[in-house]
């Protein structure tokens, strides 16, 4: 188990990851999101017709790459450099269960990229690379 | 232009997606950062992974960036040196 706020310096209602279950620093983590109706955001994402906005998907696969760094990102400068080839093939829905993989591909100069997918239920929801700049 | 050289050249314009540009348009000695092909730092991590994955060598460090990311005559010597072990 991991204490995901003594880990991430996100917090409600940006907090976006659940649960950590496979880490391997460096290299690969797998975690969870769990979606309900209380997430603030689908009050308005949209009225009737609740849908986690894809950026949010993309936001999920960012915080749980967060894992891939061995120590705690509190205080740490990290920022978000770039989206690659993102693909949203169907909505995240409340209910579900969003399985958050995430693979690092490599990294250069304070530059890391890492290759994520978003999936429930065995099903591909987005995929998408990030780059993300240590300064 | 020698064999490595055109392979290095294209691999830079469909890793970089320089969609329109030919190897010829390419200068064997023009900086592929700052003024000659204008790349960034995310081009350069690109370039790394390019590299790695094509001709199997790994640019370690920021030292062998500078290095190797000189020119694309630089960088074929350094594919050419590192890929013989």
């Amino acid at each position: 188990m991991t204490d995901i706020p003594a880990h991430l310096p996100h917090r409600y209602p940006f907090l976006l990851v659940d649960r950590v279950l496979e880490r391997e620093a460096g290299v690969r983590v797998v975690a969870e999101k769990l979606v309900t109706n209380g997430e603030p955001y689908l009050q308005g994402h949209f009225e009737g017709r609740p849908l986690v906005p894809g950026v949010l998907l993309l936001e999920m696969l960012a915080q749980a790459g967060g894992f891939l760094e061995a120590d705690p990102l509190h205080g740490a400068a990290i920022f978000l450099a770039g989206v690659q080839d993102a693909r949203f093939k169907a909505p995240a829905l409340p209910g579900d269960r969003l399985r958050l993989d995430v693979r690092a591909e490599g990294a250069f100069a304070g530059l890391m990229k890492v290759r994520g997918t978003v999936s429930c239920e065995g099903r591909e929801l987005c995929t998408a690379s990030l780059l993300v700049k240590r300064l | 232009m020698s064999d490595l050289k055109l392979r290095v050249k294209e691999m830079v314009i469909e890793r970089l997606k320089l969609e329109g540009m030919t190897p010829d348009q390419i200068e064997d000695e023009a900086p592929l950062f700052g003024d000659g092909l204008g790349l960034d730092s995310i081009d350069a991590l690109e370039l790394v992974l390019g590299i790695e994955q094509v001709f199997g060598v790994k640019i370690e460090d920021e030292a062998a960036g500078l290095k190797a990311f000189k020119s694309v005559r630089a960088l074929t010597d350094f594919i050419a040196e590192h890929s013989k072990a």
